[in-house]
């Protein structure tokens, strides 16, 4: 059989993509069908796709401040999960209280879906609230202002583009609010 | 441009050629791209005010460089050289695979500009908009035709284990690149996300390592002029390789939001990749026994057994960091990014480059200009490759403890990774010298290739 498959170019590539689409079927198709909560949206995550198509101001912003934040690659250096790993509930947290893990029903609406594989920064998954809105603009017009020894670039472009800026700093402020858990302060009040 | 094979073929060698050259064109370019976002992580006001000179347009443009304009070109370049050896003919078509080649810089000159213009589609690896995909779809199509028409046509009935793997890898590659940059469009949140990592990682894994290991297969035997140790051996890793490796894709999100019985199964097949490693690495290492003193002053030798320790080291590395306990520590640190860059620039771009050494005096008839500059390319690449892939692995285990101490604020363990950052650097320029280097031997065989002819066969 081996012989056969060594000597038929025809045989061989059948075989070897038989092999591949064992895994290939089972790891990509069959995921989403076994585990319903891939789909399922969390109760108070937001379709800001659908709210922007009905007239929604509030909801064109996020969607916007989520292009730019595509665009500007902020996801190459910021990750937007809080992982089942103690310290990361800690670090996504307020003062005492830890944030809840990510879970998949909070990212029904994502797409692109953000992530992200690389911390240079910060995780964001639950930055929605935790700086008010003259700390991004003076952070996204120079990080080291308020954070030295930060490698984030300073963004100009948007710090000088009110439409702009209004709609990256909705959308960060939009972050991890499907679950309902950030305690008494929350500065975008 | 002409090589006798006595009795065989007259092989024009123009399309192999063609890839090689805008191969390393793009590496230098995508090379010094590197060396700019590598420098802002210590200065990043770096080009500052202008919008796509910015880390997050930058990167991508290194990246997508690195893997399409580089790697990608030139194991195909390598593609059109061997298969035509080992099948005793010539290229079907020189005509359809310049015609590629004029497709693919096409192509990647498409890429600098839209992604300059932060036009991104926010996959990683998939970030080209829609257009350039279906472009490189037609593009990998005729570069499957004329390879698969070649073997079609071959007069060694026997098919030797490189041709295996490239033409797997040319079948693997369409399924894989369709779901990363096609079926995600259908898809959002986890779902998206698994078909992304999907992507991501059989884009190395069955794009890169398959023709990575064709291209070593077809030239260590060659340029030790010794022959292949097992040929059973060579079967067990291939079909090995080609069961074991789609499942992992889900490593990529081990702790995060995603089923844990998926990632169970990624992390299982994660530690199965050994067999067809070892299998590979053994039959390679037994095939240089008896050989090993032509590692002294062979070059392109030299080049293929350094990628395939880094191959072996990569490859141990993965599985290990697999695991969820040490997975909790190195993800999303720079390991991961020392590990990636061992894998792209240490195992394939070795072993893309000792074929490219071994091949391109030999497409034009000619003998490198250089054996001294290419033996001091190869230091360059080895020790600016070691202290760039070191530092960030320790760098990145040191950092991930760190993050996993709740207290230690985040900002301080930015600041720690600056002398491994430094070093990184470092190694980057050495290995930007190495590339200059090669680039410019290449560059004097071609121009002398009339006054050096080809000793006698
Ligand atoms: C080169 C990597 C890099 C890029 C690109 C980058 N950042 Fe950052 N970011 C950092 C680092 C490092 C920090 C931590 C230091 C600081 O706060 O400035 C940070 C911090 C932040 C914080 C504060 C998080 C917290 O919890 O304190 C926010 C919000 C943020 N970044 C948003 C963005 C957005 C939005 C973009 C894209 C427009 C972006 N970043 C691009 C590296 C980056």
């Amino acid at each position: 059989m081996l012989n056969k498959i060594d000597k038929s170019s025809a045989l061989f590539a059948a075989g070897a993509v038989v092999f591949f689409w064992i895994g290939g079927l089972l790891t990509t198709l069959a995921p989403p069908l076994l585990d319903e909560s891939w789909a399922k949206p969390a109760p108070g995550l937001k379709d800001y796709a659908t709210l922007a198509k009905g007239g929604d101001v509030h909801a064109q912003m996020v969607l916007k401040g989520r292009a730019i934040y595509v665009r500007e690659g902020c996801w190459y250096c910021h990750t937007q999960q809080t992982r089942t790993i103690e310290a990361d509930t800690i670090r996504s947290g307020w003062r005492d209280v830890r944030s809840p893990v990510s879970t998949p029903d909070e990212f029904v609406y994502d797409q692109p879906h953000m992530f992200g594989t690389r911390r240079v920064g910060p995780d964001l998954s639950r930055v929605g609230g935790k700086y008010d809105r003259q700390w991004h603009v003076a952070h996204f017009r120079d990080p080291r202002s308020l954070v030295p020894g930060s490698v984030m670039p300073p963004f100009p472009w948007i710090a000088n583009d009110p439409a702009e800026l209004d709609a990256i700093v909705a959308y960060m402020q939009s972050l991890g609010r499907a679950k309902d858990w950030r305690p008494g302060h929350d500065y975008e009040e | 441009m002409s090589t006798e094979s006595p009795g065989v073929a007259r092989h024009e060698d123009k399309s192999a050629f063609g890839f090689l050259i805008v191969a390393s064109v793009f590496f230098l370019i995508s090379g010094l791209v590197a060396l700019i976002i590598a420098a802002k992580l210590h200065l990043p006001t770096l080009l500052g005010e202008v919008s796509w000179l910015t880390y997050g347009r930058m990167r991508p443009l290194h990246t997508n460089g690195m893997l399409f304009g580089w790697l990608l070109a030139a194991d195909m370049g390598l593609c059109f050289y061997l298969v035509p050896r080992l099948c005793g003919v010539r290229l079907w078509s020189e005509k359809l695979g310049l015609a590629t080649l004029g497709l693919w810089t096409f192509i990647i000159l498409g890429a600098v500009v839209t992604l300059s213009m932060g036009i991104n589609q926010g996959l990683e690896y998939a970030e080209l908009p829609l257009w350039l995909d279906v472009l490189v779809t037609v593009a990998w199509v005729l570069f499957a035709v004329n390879i698969f028409a070649t073997v079609a046509v071959r007069r060694y009935q026997q098919m030797y284990v490189s041709l295996w793997y490239i033409l797997a890898s040319i079948l693997w590659t369409a399924f894989v690149y369709i779901v990363g940059n096609f079926a995600t469009h259908f898809t959002s949140g986890v779902n998206q996300a698994n078909l992304n990592w999907f992507y991501v990682h059989n884009a190395v894994g069955l794009i890169f390592t398959p023709l990575g290991l064709g291209i070593g297969y077809y030239f260590i035997p060659k340029a030790a002029e010794t022959p292949l140790y097992s040929h059973r051996l060579s079967m067990i890793g291939f079909w090995s390789l080609a069961f074991v490796y789609v499942w992992t894709g889900a490593h990529h999100m081990l702790h995060g939001p995603i089923s844990q019985w998926l990632q169970t199964v990624a992390i299982l097949f994660s530690v199965m990749l050994m067999i067809p490693v070892w299998s590979l690495v053994w039959n390679f290492f037994a095939t240089m026994k008896g050989q090993w003193h032509q590692l002294k002053d062979n070059v392109p030798i030299k080049f293929l057994m350094t990628g395939t320790i880094f191959y072996l080291l990569t490859c141990f590395q993965g599985p290990m960091h697999s695991l969820r306990t040490v997975n909790a520590i190195v993800s999303k640190t720079d390991w991961i990014v020392g590990h990636a860059h061992m894998a792209v620039l240490g195992a394939f771009s070795f072993f893309a480059i000792g074929g490219a050494y071994y091949a391109l005096p030999r497409m034009l008839g000619t003998r490198l200009h250089s054996q001294s500059l290419a033996n001091a390319s190869f230091w360059l690449w080895l020790v600016g490759g070691l202290s760039f892939f070191v530092s960030l692995w320790i760098g990145g285990f040191l950092q991930g403890l760190q993050w996993n101490d709740a207290t230690i604020p985040f900002i301080d363990t930015v600041k720690f990774m600056a002398p491994f950052w430094g070093v990184r650097l470092m190694g980057g320029l050495l290995m930007f010298t190495g590339i200059l280097l090669f680039f410019w031997n290449v560059l004097i065989t071609y121009m002398g290739r009339a006054e050096r002819p080809e000793p006698a066969v």
